[in-house]
Order: structure tokens, then sequence, then C-alpha cells
């Protein structure tokens, strides 16, 4: 029954773990051990995140997404003002790879030409065999500036000078391809800079109504109950109305921005009242009252870092909220104004069963508003899943 | 010896992590026969309750059992059971008591039914002939005013009475086989005698088989008849409990043995001044209840005008079950609660009614150690950064290297190497914890230290090192501590004087001697009691 024992047999608990040294010899003799390796808490994060396939796939499409709008005009072949008079309405023309003759060729596209249904008067578009453009890879197009400095050069391009439509061409013959990567800027500009703004009031508002309490606090949730009890999209309406007549669309573009803001900070500032509530009792910070730090110190040093997985979680669901509100309001006209491009606007296009009917792919932002807000949702749901304390996997 | 009622071969149990696989257990065996109780016992992290969960088959999702594991409970083998079938037993056949008995009861159901409905799950019967089992459950399990009980929700049950709940609970279908996850560990020390007793008594007129699950060795050797020791996963040393107790043979088994808080405080200077002075100490708290219409107010008296007095050197204990007012005391004395009343002299000033930003240059000379290390360390900081803390707080050591060094010594008096700095508190034990805790306290050199309970979330072993500790500090740095506990085996060890505490009020107060030898009144002495015959 009894079994002989090594007295020397002491395994860890994870055979490949870095050994803390152990003080006393009588340390030695406990079995309580150290758990884990020495990661900290955003190493930890960043693996348990690498894991989950689902919210990688989504950063990779938030990254592509971004890098779109940063790098908006050389991808895009045109710039969204520049107009194709030869092409309005034009269908969107797919690249292709198969020689007419027979066997494979570089990219090409086919030109369009122009006919006239004899019955019912409807122009059609046919490709025309005869003009073909072959398509290039940084081709020299209409100028666009980064960070100041002027560049010609384009991701893609016809070799002779000759307009290439991807995604078709709007009412006015402008590119809609290139106009939906630009509207990518302002559309992302909107979202971050909503998110940004509201995370800043929401996260100083939330952790000080949270720690000091008392009046201040009751004061300040009356006022979050009174902004989340407000109507949005009447408020939203009443923009246009109280907008004058000829604003510029930067100060209409902010304007809004600041509406979505203040409606949007509430959220965030209530749940952290909570959760800065629950930290405050937390050993940690008393004891740090007890050594004397301020206040300041307490909020810097221990409330805000361990509230920081929730503000970046909420932040990135926010993101996909914003720019779906943003195309709705832009779609009603109510939002980003012309001459700006976002995806909203785009869509205001295809108001009518008319234009929707004649030109479908008008419709292609809407594939772009689909995806983004996919990826960020999925990248949100991965980080929320990856910052959970309590996973013990 | 029978046959074994519940035989456990070779169990594995793996856990896969973001750090990789864990082996919880490598390769348990053990067994139980019918009538006889098998203490696990093992510090936290060796396995014993992953492998209750295991034979339940209640494991965390992210557990493997290992293949050639084999649970034989009354001839069949549990791993190989479906979930259906092992719906049947448990709670049925097996049931298991847990350690806490506040999440384990639903908070809003009442208790009577909670009962009932394990009794109807397993054999159908009217809600009427269930009940009235109920009650006969709630009389073996001695809980008083039974009828009334029925019907009460958990909250309005205290700890030991929640506990009996859950008894009752896991008795309710007559099981064979009883495994109880320290059932006691949770409660105060005078409820931990009562119900381990009711415990003993219910397996012998049941005739089951216990398995007992436990870190306390004293718990142990007055309930068991068999005992396994185990560390990392493992067997370490099993046997007879008297056998093992009077002659372990492994060396791990004797430091456990050993490793009861013993020892005496060391000699007191009878002509020391007075450090930390509290005169009549009121704490209330106001608690309101009542309609928004009918708003009242109610106050709490959580202290109840105490004086104490801890002179240079002197280490005072304070003890009493939970929601004696104790920690509330402490709390005050050293300024982290706003008293009511009370004046609170602090090396011969006045420490009450004092502002924060006036309280500052105390802060260094007063510090603190709070009972759970696990919430006192904040998890963003590196250890380096919570040992600073308080030295950049209060502008000690001119630049970074010397604050490092200051540091450094720090973490020599807990006996912790000075690597721990660029770590991260989960890195460490609960006790490795503890002693960081500590060191936060003594980098800024303090006089008094208030300790709250900072042994109480510590296994057995650590806490004696922990004692150990303490008592060296004190005599090194000639600290003065007002410790506070529930478990006078450690106030034996640590503390010259001890005042005992019930309901706000002081109830004894005198020499630790005295008062543990010949205590006064009834309340003292069910606590020495508990404190050191554990089953009465």
């Amino acid at each position: 029954m009894k079994q002989p024992h090594n007295p020397t047999d002491d395994k860890p608990m994870v055979d490949n773990r870095p050994q803390i040294d152990v003080p006393t010899a009588t340390e030695t003799m406990n079995a309580e051990t150290a758990t884990g390796p020495g990661l900290s808490y955003w190493q930890l994060v960043r693996r348990r995140f690498l894991r989950n396939r689902y919210g990688v796939v989504g950063l990779i499409g938030c990254l592509l997404i971004v890098i779109t709008a940063v790098f908006s005009g050389f991808i895009a072949p045109y710039d969204g003002e520049t107009k194709d008079r030869t092409a309005i309405y034009s269908p969107p023309q797919m690249p292709k790879v198969f020689a007419p003759e027979g066997g494979l060729t570089r990219p090409y596209v086919l030109g369009y030409a122009e006919e006239m249904d004899p019955n019912t008067f409807e122009i059609k578009f046919v490709p025309d065999p005869e003009v073909r453009h072959n398509l290039a890879l940084f081709v020299k197009g209409d100028p666009w500036t980064f960070l100041g400095l002027e560049f010609e050069t384009h991701l893609v391009g016809t070799t002779d000078g000759g307009f290439v439509h991807l995604l078709g061409t709007d009412s006015l013959g402008r590119d809609v391809f290139s106009r939906m990567v630009e509207g990518t800027r302002v559309t992302l500009l909107m979202g971050f800079l909503v998110m940004a703004a509201s995370c800043f009031i929401g996260t100083i508002v939330g952790v000080s109504s949270g720690y000091f309490g008392g009046v201040f606090d009751m004061l300040v949730q009356r006022i979050v109950e009174f902004v989340r009890s407000f109507p949005d999209l009447p408020l939203y309406l009443a923009l246009v109305a109280i907008l004058p007549r000829r604003a510029d669309p930067i100060t209409v573009f902010i304007l809004f921005a600041s509406i979505l803001v203040l409606l949007r900070w509430a959220d965030l500032s209530r749940e952290l009242r909570g959760k800065v509530i629950s930290l405050r009792s937390m050993d940690y910070v008393r004891s740090a009252v007890a050594v004397g730090a301020s206040d300041q110190r307490i909020i810097g040093r221990h409330i805000v870092p361990n509230t920081s997985s929730h503000i970046i979680v909420w932040a990135t669901y926010q993101l996909p909220e914003v720019i779906l509100l943003e195309s709705f309001l832009s779609f009603l006209g109510v939002g980003v104004q012309a001459p700006m491009v976002s995806w909203g606007t785009m869509l205001n296009q295809v108001r009518d069963f008319q234009s929707f009917a004649a030109a479908p792919w008008l419709m292609a932002p809407v594939g772009m508003i689909v995806i983004s807000v996919l990826a960020f949702n999925a990248f949100g749901d991965g980080l929320r899943d990856a910052m959970d304390p309590y996973s013990n996997d | 010896m029978t046959d074994p009622l519940l035989k456990i071969e070779n169990v594995v149990v793996d856990f896969r992590t973001i750090h990789g696989t864990v082996n919880a257990v490598r390769g348990l065996s053990y067994e139980v026969a019918r009538g006889e109780t098998l203490a696990v016992v093992g510090e936290s992290g060796s396995g014993k309750s992953v492998t209750a969960r295991a034979i339940m088959s209640m494991l965390a999702e992210n557990a493997r059992v290992g293949a050639d594991s084999r649970i034989w409970f009354d001839g069949t083998d549990l791993l190989e059971l479906s979930e259906l079938e092992m719906q049947e037993i448990r709670g049925n056949r097996i049931s298991m008591i847990f350690q806490e008995p506040l999440t384990s009861l639903n908070p809003i159901h009442r208790v009577g039914d909670q009962v009932a409905e394990i009794i109807q799950i397993h054999r159908p019967m009217p809600k009427k002939q269930a009940m009235a089992e109920v009650l006969k459950l709630f009389q073996e399990v001695q809980l008083p005013d039974p009828e009334a009980r029925l019907s009460q929700y958990p909250h309005e049950m205290s700890g030991g009475q929640r506990q009996r709940v859950m008894i009752a609970m896991a008795l309710a279908n007559k099981p064979d086989l009883l495994i109880a996850d320290e059932p006691t560990t949770a409660l105060d020390v005078t409820v931990q005698a009562e119900i381990l007793t009711l415990l003993k008594d219910l397996q012998k007129s049941h005739n089951m088989a216990v398995v007992l699950i436990t870190h306390d060795l004293t718990v142990v050797e007055k309930t068991s008849d068999k005992v396994v020791v185990m560390r990392y996963g493992e067997v370490v040393e099993r046997g007879n409990t008297q056998d093992v107790f009077a002659n372990p043979q492994h060396p791990y088994t004797r430091h456990l043995l050993e490793s009861e808080p013993k020892g005496r405080p060391d000699e007191l200077d009878p002509d020391a001044a007075p450090l930390m002075v509290a005169k009549d100490m009121r704490v209330a708290f106001r608690i309101a209840h009542g309609g928004l219409m009918s708003r009242k107010h109610v106050d709490l008296v959580a202290v109840n005008d105490i004086s104490a007095s801890i002179r240079r050197g002197e280490t005072l204990g304070v003890v009493g079950e939970s929601g004696s007012g104790k920690t509330t005391l402490g709390m005050a004395m050293i300024r982290l609660l706003e008293p009511n009343g009370g004046q609170i002299t602090f090396d011969g000033e006045r420490i009450d009614g004092l502002t924060r930003k006036q309280m500052r240059p105390f802060r260094t000379r007063i510090q603190v150690v709070f009972q759970d290390p696990f919430s006192s360390l904040n998890p963003r900081m590196i250890i380096r950064q919570i040992l600073e803390e308080g030295l950049i707080v209060n502008g000690i050591g001119k630049n970074a290297a010397e604050r490092e060094e200051l540091i450094g010594q720090a973490l020599d008096d807990v006996q912790m190497p000075r690597d721990a700095m660029q770590r991260f508190p989960h890195e460490f034990s609960g006790g490795q914890r503890q002693r960081l805790a500590i060191a936060r306290a003594v980098v800024l050199q303090p006089e008094f230290i208030l300790l709250d309970e900072p042994t109480s979330a510590l296994d057995l072993s650590i806490q004696a090192q922990i004692i150990d500790l303490l008592r060296d500090l004190r005599a090194k740095h000639d600290l003065s501590y007002m410790f506070i506990s529930h478990d006078l085996k450690v106030v034996k060890a640590l503390c010259h004087n001890v005042m005992v505490m019930q309901h706000g009020d002081i109830i004894e107060t005198g020499p630790t001697s005295q008062v543990l030898e010949a205590p006064k009144t009834e309340y003292t002495k069910r606590l020495v009691d508990a404190a050191f015959k554990v089953v009465a």
C-alpha cells in the first residue's frame, strides 16, 4: 500500500515554466506554485487573441480598410471628382486575362459602345472588342497628395491613358471605385473621431463620477440619464435646420461628429462608473490610500489601467455603429455634404428606384459598409474574449 | 476490509491553457470503502479538488482525463458513462459539498424548494411528500427551527446554516458516497467545529463513504480513517491517519505536520511607551431601507465605544467572528475609514479629524497589510512599481537607483528574491504575494502595521511561515502590530495582548496567555475550543 517515495521528486506543475527562485528551504516544500510564466497582461491578451481565427480575420480586414483609407489616393485609379464624359452610368468593366484570339494575355478591359434599343429607346452598353485598354500597375494619373507631398502614381490604370471603371460610373461619369476608396477616408475619419472623443469624455466623466461619488456622482448620473433619454434621430434631422444654408462641408462634418459624440459618451461613462465603484473598494486602491497617494495618482495608476480593457473593447464596438449611422444619415442627406465623399453620400445617389434599376453598381458602398462593420465587430469580439481576465484557457 | 466503494486508478487530468498543458493530476490512485472517511490533504494547486471534480465528471471544458484513467464506483467505470447516465448518479448516489455555501445555493429560490427539487429529480413524488422529507433532513442536519427554514431564502441564513442546508441537499437521496470539498474553510472557526461533528455523525448513521478534501491537518486528524497526502498532482504519502500522524515517512508530510503556527511572541519591554492609542472609538453604518416615500435609516453600530492601546513593540491581537467589527475598528484607527467618534493618538499626536493631506506625514509611519493577497496587488503593475509607489508619493529616495536599493532591502526582509521586481503579481503564489504585500508596508519603514487577517486566505503551512516572518520583522525593525484574526492559534504565536470582540463590543481583554488559558466568558471559551480542539 505504502510506496517508497523519492524525496527529491518534486516536479513543477508546468515543466517548461521558468522557475521563480524560492527563497528559503521551507518554501521549496510548498506545493503552492506560481501560475504561468512571466507574461504581462498585454502579452497574454495578444496570445489569446492570435488563437482566435475569427478575430484575426477581423483584424486583417480592419487593417486593410485602414490602409485603404490612408493611401486612398494611391489605391483609387482616379480622383473622386474626375469626370469621364464619355461614360455616364457606365456599368462595371471586368478585367479579362483571356485574349479574344485565345490564350492568356496581360489583363485588359474592353471599352463600351453605346447602343440604343430601337423599341424602348433605352441606352445599353455593350463591350466593344475594338476598344481594348491594357491594365498595368503603378501608372501615372491624377495627382494626389499625401502628407503635403504630391504624387501621380496609382496602383492600377491603363497603359494608354484610357478610362477603366472597375465598378462603373455614376450620373456624372465619376468612377465609383475611386469614389468608394476615397469615401473610406471620410467614413473612417468620422468613426475614429467620434470614437476617440466619446471615449475621452466618457472615461473622464465615468471614472470621476464613480471615484468621487456623492453629490457629484448624483448630478452626473442625472445628466447621463437625460442624454440617454434623448431621441437621437430627430436631433440629427434638426441638425439640418440649425445649419446655415451654405455651410462649409467641413463645418457640417465637424458639427455632425460632435452631435454623434454628444449622444454616445453617456453609455461608456455609465458602464465605467459601475466598474470604478467596484475597483475603488479593491484592496490595492486602499493600500495606495494607505501609502498616501493622491486621488490623481490613484486614478491614473490604479483605476484607469484596470478599466482600459473595458474602454478598448467598447471603442472597437463603437466604430461599426458610427459607420452605420453615418451612412444612414448621409443617405438621408443629413450627414456628410458634397463635395466630401463618404459611403453614405454615394448611396444618396440611389435614393430613387429609377437610378437603382438603371445603375445597380452604385450600391457598391453597401458592400464596403458590410465588410467593414463585420471586420470591426469580429475584431471587437476577439478582443473582448482575449481581454477577459476570467477565461481559464 | 470489504470491497472499496470508490476506487480510482491512475487518474490523469490535464488542462490545456494558454501557457501550454498543465498536468494537474498525475496518475493518482486511491480507494474508499463504505463507512470510511478518506482525507485528501494538500495545499492549493495540488490537484485534490480537480480529482473530486473528475469523479463527478464536472471538470472545466479545457480539461482532459487521461486514457488509462479508471474511476470505479460500485463496479462501474464512471468515465465510460454518458452524461445522461452520470446525471442519474450525481446528487443521487454520489453527492458533493462545496467550499462556498454562499454561492452554491440559488439566491432566488427558497431553500426548502431547492432541496425538494433534488429529491424530486431522482425520485418522482408529490411536492408535499418531498417537503416532508426535506423537513426530516433539516432536522437531521440540526438546523434550528427547521419548519420555518423551509420557506427562507439563502440570504436570510448565516454561513453555517447555509452549509447545513448544503449538507441536507447532499444527503437528500441517501448517497453512498459523499465528497466534501473544503466544507469548513469558508466558515467561522466556531462553526467549523460544529459542521465537522455533524458530518461525522451523519456518516455513521448513513454508513456512507466520505472523501474529505482539506488543507487543514487538524481536521484530518480528528475526522478521517485514512489519509492521502498530495503534492503536484501526485500522492506523496498514504496510510491510516493515526500511522501517518504518528510516523510520517515523506519529508513533505513532516513539513505539513510541523507547519502549525508555533512559538511565542518575544518579550515585551514593560516600560515601552504607548504608540497607538484609540479612545472611545465609534463607527456606525447608516443603512437605508423602506420605500421612496417612507425612507428610514437604521444606524448599525459596528464599533461601539472601544478603547485600545498599543505600546511600542507590542502586538495586539483582535479576535472575533466575522461581523464582530474587528476589521472596522482597525481601519478606523489607521484612518482608512471615517470613525463617527473617538480619539486616536499616534505617538503623542492626535490624528483623528486630520484631513487626508494632513494625514500624509503619518502614512509612512502607519501601514497596513490586507487579508486577500490576490486583490491587494494591482494586477497591471510590476512588483517594482507596486513597492515604489509609497516611496515616490512620499518623496523617499532621491533617484530611481536609490529607490531600487530600498525596494531590494524590503524584498530581502520578506525573503523574496530581488528579481521579483520585474514580475507581475499573478506570477506568484498566495504566500509569495502576501510576502510582497508585507514588503510594500515594510519598504516605508513604518512604526505601526495593521495586519488584517494576513494569513487567513493562505494555506496552513504557509500561514506558519508568514507568522515567523512577521515575528522576525517585528524584532528587526522594532515594529508594533495590531493583528486582526479569527484564529486563536495564530494569535497565540504572535500576540502579547489580545482583545476579544463580539457585535462591536469588547468581551474580554488581557495578556494572550491569560485569556487563552483561563477564558472568562463563554464566547471566548468557544473560540478557544474551536481553535485548539476542532471536534468537540
